[in-house]
């Protein structure tokens, strides 16, 4: 518009384009987090602000064995999810791009099957999963148990043990999408030559899997693992309708504590304090990933 | 190429067939399942065997679910909260990117790793402050402060995939447009955007599944059961509905997830895309 703008006032310009994202995020993440850090040290109740700075909350919080054991659901639920979700995924995706190779057809049925699963609300799956683990006689699973146990009455969703199980299986059916989708294009990268090159040295499929596609796709797994593992500490959603947390605390992992000592023991600075760990494990866990690009760009 | 084919043994192949049919039975059995409960009548829910599917299909019960909740309102305000959401992360994001992409300065890595760290916050922890903050200044229980915290949620991961985008198109295509005098905004607007078409594509159809699937946000920041998007409408439905009633619920959630269905099947080679540039790209 003007004559000739220099190169600095143009940046000017330009970095004035991230102005109006970087208040907002100012305002939506930025405040709330100092907010919730103020709180975690102050004896407060959802409508009262307490006074004063204190430790206490975090003592409390670390010394209850409520806590304990919720993390250590948190911990169960996590670690099994992701670990079945990334293995299962990649199953899937070897399954997927050894049958594009070979033209067979079927295969955008399968990926489109497993990916429907990701774009359902994550309320939706609980509500099905529910309905999956009834502990009627007509129920699905149960019908499918007793083909192999007649007579058998598990408790799917009643029983501590069971329900963290049924649990993990269900989110194991929401989260395989995602996993699945980044290593199939992983394993997409690789050029079909080296397929038929290994065939005709007699290496061998797996030998090709393990000593040249796993090594070279290791990076691709630790973003997965990575991302996964942030996604699965976040969400409650779906046990929000699956389980609501129980039975008793059984499945109430920290994501879903939160929510509850806030809005149901209107315990805000024990919320709070908890909200803080989830802070961090997001923050390290995030730190680690940037790490981690920051290498591989350089 | 062909003779590798050929090699393939029979036995392989059709055990090769059953894995594909094993892997699509167990993603679709859950909604199919939803779908055959939705259908039945209550003493087929209650039978003392499996009823896999009904034995006249009780379309009744859809009209039923339309007339006694409030799953079309529930439709409607998703509708609106994604639509206007993913307008405005687009309209934000899209010169943020562009800046990142294009601007040299200090601390460039720390804003990078800022916007990262947004992208990895869990909602329920920023929820919280803000509710209190919205009630204080009496915006709480509003759609549209509900729709600028999904804009502030979602525009970090857009910005972090645009940039991405954006870093691939060369700086010569910026030069060619500087020396026809073009602006930076028209720039953007006539070289870059169409340039990043297909990621724009990918990265809207991403923002509609998850804004279509969020779910704290909205629990804790709305109250009215008139504003509910889906997620939260059907939970409460839920707790109000007991076994008698699963296939009213049933009903409930084929019609909740029907439209990001039908979006997600028809874009899936968009979503596919995106999930594979986003993730990786730095």
């Amino acid at each position: 518009m003007s004559a000739s703008p220099g190169r600095v006032r143009e940046d000017r310009g330009l970095a004035l384009w991230l102005l109006p994202l970087a208040l907002l995020c100012i305002a939506v993440f930025v405040i709330p987090v100092f907010q919730i850090l103020r709180l975690s040290f102050s004896a407060s109740t959802l409508m009262k602000a307490g006074k004063g700075l204190s430790l206490e909350t975090y003592s409390r919080l670390f010394s209850s064995p409520d806590f304990l054991s919720i993390m250590l659901t948190t911990l169960i639920f996590v670690v099994a999810s992701v670990a079945l979700q990334v293995a299962l995924g990649f199953a899937i995706a070897l399954y997927l791009d050894h049958g594009r190779s070979q033209g067979y057809r079927g295969m955008l049925l399968v990926r489109t099957a497993v990916l429907a699963a990701w774009a359902i609300p994550g309320v939706v799956i609980g509500v099905v999963w529910k309905m999956l683990f009834s502990e009627l006689d007509s129920g699905l699973v149960m019908s499918l148990v007793r083909l192999v146990a007649p007579g058998a009455r598990p408790q799917f969703l009643s029983s501590p043990v069971p329900a963290l199980v049924s649990s993990i299986v269900a989110n194991v059916w929401r989260g395989t999408a995602y996993s699945m989708i980044l290593l199939y294009a992983g394993l997409m990268t690789f050029p079909r030559e080296l397929d038929e090159a290994a065939h005709l040295d007699g290496a061998g499929a797996l030998r090709l899997l393990f000593r040249i596609k796993l090594p070279i796709l290791a990076p691709l797994f630790l973003i997965c693992i990575l991302l996964v593992t942030v996604q699965t500490f976040n969400t409650f959603d779906m046990l929000m309708a699956l389980t609501g947390g129980g039975p008793g605390r059984s499945t109430e992992v920290l994501a879903l504590n939160i929510y509850k000592t806030i809005f149901t023991e209107f315990d805000l600075s024990r919320g709070g304090a908890a909200a803080m760990v989830l802070l961090l494990v997001n923050l390290g866990i995030t730190w680690v990933y940037f790490r981690f690009l920051k290498g591989r760009a350089e | 190429m062909r003779a590798h084919k050929k090699k393939t043994a029979p036995l392989f192949r059709a055990l090769f067939a059953l894995i594909g049919v094993a892997i699509f039975l167990f993603f679709v059995a859950p909604l199919l399942w939803t779908l055959s409960m939705s259908l039945k009548t209550i003493p087929e829910i209650f039978a003392p065997k499996i009823v896999l599917w009904p034995a006249v299909p009780q379309f009744g019960n859809y009209a039923r679910v339309l007339q006694s909740t409030t799953i079309l309102l529930n439709l409607k305000n998703s509708a609106i909260i994604t639509v206007f959401s993913v307008a405005l992360v687009l309209l934000l994001s899209l010169p943020s990117a562009f800046a990142l992409s294009r601007l040299r300065f200090r601390g460039k890595t720390a804003w990078m790793f800022l916007i990262l760290v947004f992208q990895m916050l869990s909602p329920v922890v920023v929820a919280i402050p803000l509710y209190r903050f919205f009630l204080a200044v009496g915006i709480y229980n509003k759609l549209w402060s509900l729709i600028l915290v999904y804009v502030a949620a979602f525009s970090p991961f857009t910005v972090w995939y645009l940039k991405g985008y954006f870093d691939t198109v060369p700086a010569v295509l910026d030069e060619a447009a500087k020396l026809d005098g073009a602006t930076r905004l028209q720039a953007l607007l006539d070289v870059h955007i169409p340039v990043a078409a297909p990621g724009i594509a990918s990265v809207t159809i991403l923002l509609v599944v998850q804004c279509w699937s969020q779910f704290v946000l909205p629990l804790i920041l709305l109250d009215d059961k008139n504003l509910l998007p889906v997620p939260v409408g059907l939970l409460s439905l839920q707790s109000t509905t007991d076994a008698i009633t699963t296939h009213y619920l049933a009903a409930a959630s084929l019609i909740g997830i029907l439209p990001v269905l039908v979006c997600f099947v028809v874009f899936q080679r968009f979503i596919v895309s995106a999930l594979t540039a986003g993730a990786v790209k730095e």
